[in-house]
């Protein structure tokens, strides 16, 4: 009884201290509700990118949603013919929010915070030295880096003036809006900058808040207390949808679901049994059954709206060609199952919880395989990195990667086909495609890269080294009598952007 | 008491170092470590020297027990480390996290207590009534109900149709309301049937009878004697499921977004963050022993028998 007292004053004590609510909703006022949640606001190592998707802070260049090709930002124009000496030059018009200037010493404080604070941020930028003169850097990477541009779209690297002391709790950036505060784990304020260079929010604030159950947030718009949702629960879109005045919006992303497959296994080793592999995978079933519709089927890596995807051949698909393709491979149907010298086709499909779908998209594909008598084990797994680089047990993997985040195919490519890459689990290790690769790593020029790019996805899918299953889409729910001009970008980078209004 | 409240914190501390070994032992014998986290694989190109040369730096490739070592070197210090996702010292995060999760704690027990007083005092003093069996029903009802599920009834009931509550967030007691219930509501039903049981238990006590024989009214016999004397098994069952329940609030705070930490945690083990679980688990050994040791001196308070054997003894 006394603990409970104890208990019950401790939770007094707490209800005092937190700031007692309703005291905003005056004004023009947006409620924004994200579906992660971060402790910190570090625009350096908070890898949720808050900062950037409240519009609190801006990159040097940025991703252009309608091109899909890096754009200027805070910087204005940039050189560097040869890969690896690079010059920036910067606006002349951009202030912080504490009304100080964006020069080049700031930027280049803010980009050696970053690399300070972030091991992941170094390795990508590959920075050796930064001068600064005035609005203008000159950056030298350690090696010829051509996508060295393409990186800084990435939003660790977020200008911030670095002289201010509570970097975690309120970074003074230089978009649109400027935090006004911040609940760690639960949601952050923000207000209207006045001074912004690109001309100021039509807004007097945002509120950005986290709920990481979808149900919840759906909810939630449904209950007004929020104009906007990110990834509503997809099974109840349909409820959504049919409330009036709420507008659901889908968009394709970066990320595609694949089939890594195992190149070390004996079995996969013929290509014909990948391509039968390949053949079996039904994507518009998947879409429509388990994304609901919500997704994009996926023949290559690249979201076909990239500039560097290639354009495929209709290969023949389904049960049928699946079996033409094995028995090219000389197996041969016995007993039901599939099998050559004696020996049926039994595979290891891996599979993890951690991306919902996936799970799923194992069980259609385990279903279809043994329909034309391929047996398919399926085995989940916790962490699929890990499991994936220490064991060679297995030979297909559902996976799910972000193929162009910032707009260049050099990430994808060399993390999953380079044989040094870390996220190589297919073990490729194809001369001619690490040629492609390292080609592709020595040229400056964005039109040839992306013919190289090209080059590599086609190869790609003709050896069907992995198999891509569809790209998901971001879904979003706001209430349309209130909310003007929202988008649904492909990044998912912004969010909070000065164009929002109110109705 | 003095003396008792030294040995209780001796062999607290020997527990706590005992447990900090085996949870560093379990979860880093889990597959996987936080290198691909912390170098954020699933955007930025990496190579595997460099996951092998991060791995190396950080001594994960070191024996478990110089890593031990070392995070125990660090421990008696008082150097909690920095989380490796945020960098942030792992006891700011911790102890940012702690009071919504205690407040929570706290809003379910005062729910739990409103409910299972009366509902358990009821269902003894009229057993097999029509009340007892209405406890007995919403007890199944209770225990079988997962929260997850309650708590999104709770929002579409009070947040969407009436639109009464708020759903989400940490603002003042109102956001507490919803949380609380439904975590309180899930506990209860185990200590309506247990203080009902215990009542009973007291009530054919020898010491009641007497009560009675000395012409109480019998509100004094159940408020003075027998209510008192049926607490202890209640609070014991309390005591040990406390840290359960701390945990168990993981589920409540993802669907309010009530900023615990329990989500903070359960993150942490899917990224291996390692100094954050130790942390944690360090900060929870803790709060139970606090809680089990206000439970043992809750005894001496309700059973006076404790308090002379006690001198007897001495």
């Amino acid at each position: 009884m006394g603990l409970a007292v104890l208990l019950l004053a401790v939770m007094m004590l707490g209800a005092c201290s937190s700031p007692s609510s309703s005291a905003k909703e005056q004004g023009k006022h947006v409620s924004f509700l994200y579906n992660f949640s971060t402790n910190s606001l570090d625009p350096h190592v908070d890898s949720s990118y808050v900062p950037i998707r409240a519009g609190i802070t801006e990159t040097l260049v940025r991703l252009d949603e309608d091109n899909l090709t890096v754009a200027p930002w805070l910087a204005e124009s940039w050189e560097g013919t040869d890969g690896q000496n690079w010059k920036i030059h910067l606006r002349d018009d951009v202030t912080f929010h504490n009304g100080k200037p964006l020069t080049g010493d700031s930027v280049k404080a803010s980009l050696e915070r970053a690399m300070k604070e972030s091991v992941a941020v170094k390795n990508a930028l590959k920075i050796k030295s930064i001068q600064a003169e005035g609005n203008t850097l000159q950056i030298v990477t350690n090696q010829p880096f051509p996508e060295f541009i393409s990186e800084l779209v990435n939003p660790n690297t977020s200008i911030i003036d670095v002289t201010e002391t509570d970097i975690v709790n309120k970074p003074v950036g230089t978009g649109p809006f400027q935090l006004a505060s911040f609940t760690p784990g639960s949601k952050l304020e923000v207000k209207r900058y006045d001074s912004y260079w690109d001309g100021a929010s039509p807004l007097d604030g945002v509120t950005f808040a986290f709920n990481e159950d979808a149900n919840a947030r759906s909810l939630a718009l449904r209950s007004g207390q929020v104009d906007i949702v990110y990834r509503p629960e997809v099974e109840s879109l349909d409820t959504l949808d049919a409330e009036p005045g709420i507008k659901v919006e889908s968009t394709s992303t970066f990320r595609v679901h694949q089939l890594t497959m195992n190149m070390e296994r004996p079995a996969l080793q013929d290509v014909n049994v990948r391509r039968a592999m390949d053949a079996l995978i039904d994507r518009q079933k998947i879409v429509d059954t388990i994304l609901l519709g919500h997704g994009e089927a996926a023949t290559g890596p690249f979201l076909p709206s990239l500039p560097f995807a290639p354009t495929y051949e209709p290969s023949p698909m389904g049960a049928d060609a699946a079996v033409d393709y094995l028995q090219q491979a000389g197996y041969s149907l016995v007993n039901g199952q599939m099998q050559k010298d004696g020996k049926p086709l039994q595979l290891t499909l891996l599979t993890y919880p951690a991306r919902a779908d996936l799970p799923l998209i194992a069980q259609v594909f385990q279903s279809d395989a043994k329909k034309i008598g391929v047996g398919v084990e399926i085995r989940q797994i916790d962490t699929p990195e890990d499991y994936m680089a220490a064991n060679r047990d297995w030979d297909l993997a559902t996976y799910s990667n972000l193929t162009a985040p910032r707009g260049d195919a050099g990430y994808y490519l060399n993390a999953t086909y380079h044989p040094d890459g870390a996220l190589n689990f297919s073990g490729a290790e194809d001369p001619k495609l690490t040629a492609i690769i390292d080609q592709l790593n020595r040229t400056v020029q964005p039109e040839k890269r992306g013919v190289l790019a090209e080059k590599a996805a086609d190869y790609v899918h003709e050896n069907v080294i992995n198999s891509f299953v569809l790209h998901p889409s971001t879904i979003v729910a706001y209430n349309e009598e209130k909310v003007k001009n929202w988008v649904t970008t492909r990044s998912e980078y912004y969010m909070i952007t000065n164009k929002l209004d109110v109705m | 008491m003095g003396r008792i409240l030294i040995r209780k914190f001796l062999e607290t501390f020997g527990f706590v170092l005992f447990i900090t070994f085996i949870s560093f032992l379990f979860i880093r014998m889990a597959p996987g470590d936080p290198v691909l986290t912390i170098l954020n694989v699933d955007e930025l190109s990496v190579s595997q020297e460099q996951v092998e040369a991060l791995r190396e730096e950080m001594g994960f490739n070191q024996p478990l027990l110089v890593q031990y070592g070392q995070w125990l070197l660090d421990f008696v210090r008082l150097d909690f480390g920095q989380s490796y996702v945020t960098g942030q010292p792992v006891m700011k995060m911790i102890m940012g996290g702690l009071p919504a999760t205690l407040e929570l704690t706290g809003g379910a027990l005062v729910i739990m207590l409103l409910i299972a007083l009366p509902l358990g005092s009821l269902s003894a003093l009229y057993r097999n009534s029509w009340i007892d069996q209405v406890s007995r029903l919403l007890s199944i009802i209770g225990a079988a109900i997962p929260s997850f599920w309650l708590g999104l009834i709770l929002i579409d009931l009070f947040g969407v149709r009436l639109g009464w509550l708020p759903t989400m967030g940490r603002d003042g007691w109102i956001s507490l309301l919803l949380p609380s219930l439904t975590l309180g509501l899930a506990i209860s039903s185990v200590y309506v049937r247990l203080l009902r049981s215990s009542l009973l238990d007291s009530m054919g006590q020898e010491f009641v009878r007497a009560a009675r024989a000395r012409g109480y009214s019998e509100a004094r016999i159940f408020w003075v004697h027998a209510l008192r004397h049926s607490l202890p098994p209640v609070i014991t069952v309390f005591g040990v499921s406390l840290g359960s329940l701390i945990g168990g609030v993981v589920v409540v705070e993802v669907l309010f977004a009530y900023p615990g930490i329990g989500k903070l945690v359960v993150d942490s083990i899917r990224q291996r963050d390692y100094p954050l679980i130790q942390g944690y688990i360090l900060v929870m050994a803790a709060l139970v022993f606090v809680v089990n040791t206000l439970v043992d001196l809750s005894y001496r308070y309700l059973n006076p028998e404790m308090k002379l054997k006690e001198r007897k003894a001495g």
